[in-house]
């Protein structure tokens, strides 16, 4: 099967390495073709376009930052719109609004062409290691087509629902992370507070009910003061706008996730977007 | 004077009639026919486009939604750019977002159109009375010129800054408007959950520092129970939906309003977007247990 790959950044470049080594034969396009170097040392093909690319492949990815990167892949003047040919599959592996993943469905389907919201979560490790969670919307006919494909990018795939609904799930996915991340930094500023060792605190409560993920994970990245990024804040801050948007816009209460939106203002504010969601510790320790 | 206005809502149509009331020719067009019959006993000229009420204006309001609105109306296929003259003066009193009314600004100016950002404080009673805050973002000269216009439909009247600073203005009313009606009604919902007369705490704390505007109007209507719009609930999401998107995009923290944005979305989801932001109380009772 003919793959493309577009957006070969933390999350595209590894993920575009594993297509590769499964054995597909791999096209790719870079705005700065510096970025493709690794994946062509690879074997993969380079191309001048995105239309060039979408003319040659029988599944597209992409896996650029925000919505209106998507929109310029797509629909811009060398767009994959004007390459695509029925039949093909987009897999678009970005985090954007429902309503933006929507809107390039239809868009597509009236070429003939199936595009899929992907998102993904699990961030670089995720994507180095090939157990990222991948929340599917659209067809489930062309999910059924690329499931093989997925499953050598990641280790959980759900097609949950129609176009858009891969970007809901990730917006849920965003909310109830931070807001995880946030009560573990409070919980951590709560005993340093105290005099206490937040290391030992994350042992004794990893053991109990509020044992997480996010309290293993971040709550050891604090406990050590290690605010290198895993995913950048700023990334976070993106999605949270995604989030509250599409709350808003359905008549949708999120009293937690707010104040935690204006948590992550402030890390922009103090210049932390680029270290890690970990960060969030640190704004509490300067008020 | 030769005037345009597009927007005949609410709020736009009082407004519209001050200014033929004030000898003043109006120019009129509409998305629904129907919005300019009441203009039939004044001296209205009713046109096909934005364009053609652009060509025959000195200067054109725009009363509308949000900004999509505006951008239809101003630079939209047979938009008032494509009609004006030079020197065309076109005042938008809609809400819209700073950055969208510095991007119509410079659209305009490469035409040659000048521009301002008029957003109003005061709801329907305040444009029906003429008593409007105006908060304007412009050049002074520009504003000298619109200035005795403003006086018909205000009663408060300032140049904030350049263009999009009206704006600015009108985000900071719609944090504090927001938040002081939540907390009114947060205020009233524990008076009478206590087992006091919220009535007379509302007049206890009128002669105090709690007094504020809003104690004074929203909170007597709160306690009339009289959810009439007044200023839709769906409005006052959609506007601190835009001082949101401005605080994510400036890195500002603005816990408080963050919060009752939420109860706004609140509303808005559980059917109460048509009534009066007075209705929080409502919202408030059933989260609270109580149904009206």
């Amino acid at each position: 099967m003919k793959l493309g790959f577009i957006g070969l950044g933390v999350m595209g470049g590894p993920m575009a390495q594993h297509l590769l080594r499964a054995g597909h034969e791999l096209g790719v396009w870079a705005r700065r073709p510096a970025a493709a170097q690794a994946l062509v040392d690879a074997g993969a093909q380079s191309f001048p376009t995105p239309a060039a690319l979408a003319e040659h492949v029988d599944v597209m990815f992409i896996a650029v930052t925000a919505g209106a990167d998507v929109e310029q892949v797509a629909l811009g003047a060398d767009g994959l719109i004007h390459g695509a040919r029925p039949g093909c599959v987009i897999v678009d592996h970005s985090t954007v609004a429902p309503a933006t993943a929507r809107a390039l469905a239809a868009r597509f389907a009236a070429r003939g062409v199936d595009f899929l919201d992907a998102p993904v979560s699990g961030g670089g490790a995720g994507a180095r290691g090939a157990t990222l969670a991948i929340m599917v919307g659209g067809a489930a006919g062309a999910l059924d087509r690329v499931r093989p494909l997925l499953d050598v990018l990641g280790t959980t795939i759900v097609h949950v629902g129609a176009s858009g609904a891969g970007q809901v799930a990730k917006a849920c996915n965003q909310l109830t992370m931070v807001a995880a991340i946030q009560a573990c930094a409070e919980a951590a500023r709560l005993a340093a507070a105290h005099g206490i060792d937040f290391g030992r605190v994350r042992a004794a409560l990893l053991a109990g009910s509020a044992a997480s993920r996010v309290l293993d994970v971040f709550g050891d990245k604090m406990a050590r003061r290690d605010f290198r990024a895993g995913v950048e804040a700023r990334l976070h801050h993106k999605d949270y706008a995604i989030a509250m948007d599409a709350a808003a816009r359905a008549g949708c209460p999120l009293p937690l996730s707010a104040p935690v939106w204006q948590q992550l203002n402030a890390l922009m504010a103090r210049g932390l977007g680029g270290e890690d969601t970990a960060g969030l510790l640190r704004l509490l320790e300067m008020p | 004077m030769e005037i345009g206005f597009i927007g005949l809502g609410l709020m736009g149509r009082p407004l519209a009639r001050h200014l033929a009331q004030a000898g003043h020719a109006l120019h009129l067009w509409a998305r629904r026919p129907a919005s300019l019959e009441p203009f039939h006993d004044v001296a209205a000229t009713c046109h096909a486009s934005p364009a053609a009420v652009a060509a025959h204006a000195e200067v054109v309001f725009t009363m509308v939604a949000d900004a999509p609105d505006v951008e239809a109306v101003a630079l939209g296929v047979d938009g008032l750019d494509t009609g004006a003259h030079a020197g065309l003066i076109v005042v938008d009193m809609s809400t819209i977002a700073p950055a969208a009314a510095q991007r119509i600004g410079a659209r305009l100016a490469q035409r040659g159109i000048e521009f301002l950002d008029a957003p109003v404080s005061g709801g329907e009673v305040g444009a029906i009375n003429a008593a409007l805050t105006i908060m304007v973002g412009g050049k002074p000269e520009v504003f000298a010129r619109v200035k005795p216009l403003f006086d018909k439909m205000g009663k408060s009247v300032t140049l904030i800054g350049g263009i999009g600073a009206g704006q600015v203005a009108k985000a900071c009313n719609q944090i504090l408007t927001g938040v002081g009606v939540a907390a009114v009604a947060e205020a009233l919902n524990f008076a009478t959950r206590s087992g006091v007369d919220a009535a007379r705490v509302r007049e206890a704390l009128l002669g105090g520092f709690a007094y504020s505007r809003t104690l004074e109007n929203h909170g007597q209507r709160m306690l009339d129970r009289n959810f009439k719009p007044g200023f839709k609930s769906w409005m006052h999401q959609k506007d601190l939906r835009i001082v949101m998107e401005e605080a994510h995009r400036l890195g500002l923290m603005l816990p408080s309003a963050a919060a009752t944005a939420q109860m706004f979305n609140a509303m808005v989801g559980s059917g109460l977007g048509e009534e009066d932001s007075v209705a929080m109380l409502k919202l408030l009772e059933r989260m609270s247990g109580r149904d009206d």
